[in-house]
């Protein structure tokens, strides 16, 4: 188990640099085009647009992994032995609903309509169903890790809301 | 009123908190819960997928990761060293020297960083160990550093009102930066004049006079990091490119900087700066587009309308309006992350100031400047925890003197609320705003 | 029962009006059984979303542009071409007639169909410079949607398009990021670009349609009696719509020449056809129903 989730860490962090330093990459292009070359470019805006959704649902899924979530984490801490259990295990069952339901079954719905009418996106004309697939791949993601969550919970006792290091406040504070 | 769907929504949204589900989960199940009352389950998972996703397809959203990552870059350095020396030189004649250094190292640091909690790190971690040593009193220093942190979320560049922009669907980013400078720098004077007053009272000492020599260097070495922020607001301003193309121009800079400049960062060190960047903004994004989701709920619950109108029974008085709401976002801001709370409040309340003929740019600024004050109180505080920690004291002595400062950037809100002009004027001056 | 209807224009808008006329008009016509409630501003979603949103019935109803419609409907495409129309008649006669009521209904099995096109005028292009020819165009930036046959025609056309935020087109102008745009007159005066593009060349190349729509499932749903009041209702709101639009973009045109101090310039209009003209083979030669389409279109104006 900790070698499949090393490896999905792995391909997150790597798709996500990658696809972050490509974002970076698109503006620059799109302010050098519009004065350096004189001819802007078109298609910039929404790449970096997309790229950017892929990014967030993809980075989403990969900071509960690493436990960097924002919660109020009262309740797990002042309970102890079965409540504390139970507390985290209903706060996993919560996020691995909002995983398995919103984002992989109603995702699915969503990348599999666009699909079907075959919408495509303004500029790009790219389907915009394959955009949409990060929101279905980010909840598999999301998903794995509340297993994994949920071993370390009955392993270690370590609730989904225990960081390693932790951080205060929101990164915009 | 339709009170059912207002139980639900805060109702579910309180449960989830309370029991420590990851607040971004607790907001999207929320909102799925609301779309239950209106359509099928499978509508209702539909739709909170699809603005999730949707949400984040925003131009202007992109500037956050880019600021994000511009900072996280000049963090590596010793951008703060170069801004505090240069601070030192600005405020050093003034009784309490290092206090007023603190708040307008803050201000800079801020300014650039965009971040409150960066900045009370960065710059009271430096200041504390030296207040110190000239025998200022630890939880004064402290406090002084906690409370003039936030003034980077309103000195622009600012992802704070970036945030705002997106929720309210396009408010102009431009607008909101410049109308950030003047409460954001009356925030840091007003400050300066609180801690002025107590040093003096206390005898705290004023630093020496530098040499000519030392001015000009010390000033020459912060015009390159400063010279982030005249890139930034000067293309913006002058229309030469958006808040957006200006942030990937700004890492580009920061990038130039540190690799190149000072050579603090080398490219080996890029791909975990880079990652980092987006691992910090992501948890900030997911948020966001569970947030998106959860205002859609409240506008098909026709929820603003129902606070709307719960308000207006309660006067009809635009001044004791925004009061209330002032004193309710006050309330919000001791128990929650400014994020969330920005996320959450500004739908609900915006549509109530607009019928009071407010500016939502104006609105824009107050909700900030009341939301910076919210994360210098505890219970939760962001900015209160990390001063606390990098000033080496505990919450419980910080909290006296920072009653002070409190009641001057409480009253200083309210100057804020109440003359419009101090936020809309720049943004007419310089960006024609016709607000 | 109460229809949902979400569009992205202020409450002051035309279209807003229009909107809401045709929901009195219903509630009328049905005695107050069927009503539509319209939320302004994008409040339930922007446009894309509404789209896709109506596809699976989260929401009833939705008003879009042919432009953004091109992405989910071939057939609005047709509507799209520069100078497939030749005139307002031309235009609005399309529109009302069986060419358009087809458009609007061959979206079904898409999720949605249309009840009503709303007018909003020809687009012509605006600069800091007088555009007489497609000569004086070449090398321009010019602003455009993001919409693949707008930026095709502003390359036949010799300029350099730009896609630019609506929000920020204004200083776009202003600073010169941009040196005009396309769109009708109604955007000098209430978006104040005239105040910063002082020629408007009257080329009127596309007269794009916004159209109003409703979710199949949502249409399915209703009795045989509510259709016929929302078609009736829809219908009586185009009329209504396009004489309020009409009375609208002339007194822009006013305010724009004695407010704003825009000059209007009267454009031949043949060199800017000929160079566009190709779009029309290409759009043929795409889709056989959009070829059928302009067949029909072009055959309705002789
Ligand atoms: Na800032
Ligand atoms: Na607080």
């Amino acid at each position: 188990m900790a070698l499949i989730t090393r490896g999905v860490d792995l391909i997150l962090r790597l798709v996500i640099t990658i696809a972050f330093t490509v974002l970076v990459a698109c503006v620059v292009w799109q302010v050098v085009s519009r004065y350096v070359l004189q001819s802007p470019s078109t298609v910039t805006d929404e790449m970096a647009r997309f790229l950017f959704i892929w990014v967030a649902l993809l980075g989403g899924a990969y900071t509960l992994g690493q436990r960097r979530h924002l919660a109020i984490d009262l309740l797990p801490v002042i309970t102890t032995g079965a409540l504390r259990r139970l507390v985290n295990c209903a706060i996993i069952a919560a996020i691995a609903f909002f995983a398995g339901v919103v984002m992989i079954y109603g995702g699915l719905d969503l990348v599999s309509r666009t699909l079907e009418t075959q919408q495509v996106s303004p500029a790009l004309r790219l389907p915009m169903g394959l955009i949409y697939i990060a929101i279905p791949f980010s909840g598999i993601c999301m998903l794995y890790y509340c297993l994994t969550f949920l071993v370390d919970l009955f392993r270690e006792g370590r609730g989904p809301n225990d960081q390693q290091t932790t951080t205060v406040g929101g990164p915009l504070d | 009123m339709d009170i059912q769907s207002v139980l639900v929504l805060f109702g579910t949204f309180a449960l989830l908190m309370i029991l420590g589900v990851p607040i971004a989960y607790a907001i999207g199940l929320a909102a799925f819960a609301t779309f239950l009352l209106f359509m099928s389950f499978d509508q209702s998972v539909y739709i909170v997928a699809q603005q999730v996703a949707s949400g984040l397809d925003s131009f202007t959203l992109l500037a956050i990761p880019f600021f994000i990552l511009a900072g996280n870059i000049m963090n590596r350095g010793g951008i703060a060293m170069r801004l505090i020396e240069f601070a030192k030189v600005l405020g050093g004649r003034l009784p309490g020297a290092l206090a007023h250094c603190n708040v307008l190292a803050n201000m800079m640091f801020g300014s650039i960083s965009g971040s409150a909690v960066a900045s009370a790190a960065a710059v009271g971690g430096v200041m504390a160990p030296l207040q110190r040593k000239e025998g200022y009193n630890p939880a004064f220093s402290a406090a002084v550093n906690i409370a003039s942190c936030p003034t980077g979320l309103l000195i622009p560049p600012s992802a704070t009102f970036i945030v705002y922009s997106l929720i309210t669907n396009g408010t102009s980013v431009a607008a909101l930066f410049v109308a950030g400078y003047v409460p954001g720098i009356l925030m840091g004077l007003s400050l300066m004049v609180v801690a002025g007053i107590i040093a003096k009272r206390r005898g705290y000492p004023v630093a020496d006079r530098p040499s000519f020599q030392e001015v000009i260097d010390k000033t020459l070495a912060a015009m390159l990091p400063l010279g982030l922020i005249v890139i930034v607001m000067g293309g913006i301003i002058g229309g030469v490119f958006t808040a957006t193309e200006a942030s990937a121009i700004a890492v580009v800079y920061t990038l130039f900087l540190a690799l190149i400049v000072y050579r603090e960062v080398t490219w080996r060190d890029l791909p975990s700066i880079i990652l980092e960047s987006a691992v910090t903004t992501s948890i900030v994004l997911l948020m966001i587009g569970c947030s998106i989701a959860m205002s859609k709920a409240m506008a098909f619950a026709d929820i603003p309308y129902s606070i709307s109108d719960l308000l207006l029974g309660l006067s009809e008085n635009p001044l004791v309006l925004l009061l209330i709401i002032n004193l309710a976002l006050l309330v919000v801001g001791t128990f929650m992350d400014m994020t969330p709370a920005l996320l959450i409040f500004t739908p609900i309340f915006l549509p109530v100031v607009k019928d009071l003929g407010m500016d939502p740019v104006h609105f824009g600024v107050v909700m900030t400047f009341n939301l910076c004050i919210g994360i210098c109180t505890p219970p939760v505080g962001s900015a209160l925890f990390v001063g606390c920690s990098v000033g080496g004291v505990k919450i419980g002595e910080v909290l006296r003197p920072m009653l002070g400062f409190y009641a001057v950037l409480v009253a200083l809100l309210l100057v804020v609320t109440y003359v419009p002009e101090l936020s809309l004027f720049l943004p007419r001056l310089l960006l024609g705003y016709g607000g | 029962k109460t229809l949902r209807l979400n569009h992205n224009n202020p409450e002051d808008h035309p279209l807003h009006k229009s909107m809401e006329f045709m929901a009195e008009r219903v509630e009328d016509l049905t005695g107050g059984d069927l009503k539509i409630r319209i939320y302004a501003n994008a409040q339930l979603g922007t446009q894309r979303e509404s789209m896709e949103l109506m596809q699976n019935g989260a929401l009833d109803m939705a008003r879009s542009n042919a432009s953004e419609l091109e992405a989910f409907e071939e057939s609005y495409g047709a509507l799209n071409l520069p100078y497939i129309f030749v005139n307002a008649d031309h235009y609005y006669d399309v529109l009302s007639g069986d060419i358009g009521a087809d458009i609007l209904a061959a979206s079904e099995d898409k999720g949605f169909i249309g009840v009503a096109y709303y007018i909003e005028g020809a687009r012509s292009f605006y600069a800091n410079k007088p555009i007489h020819s497609p000569a004086d165009l070449a090398g321009m930036k010019i602003r455009v949607q993001p919409s693949p046959s707008a930026i095709r025609m502003v390359e036949l056309l010799g300029a350099n398009p730009t896609p630019i935020a609506w929000g920020e087109l204004y200083s776009a102008l202003q600073q010169g990021v941009v040196d005009g745009a396309e769109n009708n007159p109604m955007a000098l005066t209430s978006a104040r670009h005239g105040e910063v593009s002082k020629f408007y060349s009257d080329d009127g190349h596309t007269m794009i349609p916004s159209v109003v729509m409703i979710s199949s499932k949502t249409w399915g749903e209703l009795s045989d009696a509510h259709k016929e009041a929302l078609r009736t209702a829809a219908r009586e709101s185009m009329d209504f719509h396009r004489e309020q639009w009409d009375a609208m973009s002339a007194a822009a045109v006013e305010t724009a020449k004695s407010e704003l101090g825009v000059e209007f310039i009267e454009v031949e209009k043949g060199p800017f056809i000929e160079a566009v003209l190709p779009m029309h083979e290409e759009a043929a030669q795409k889709s056989p129903v959009v070829a059928d389409l302009i067949k029909r279109i072009k055959a309705a104006a002789e």
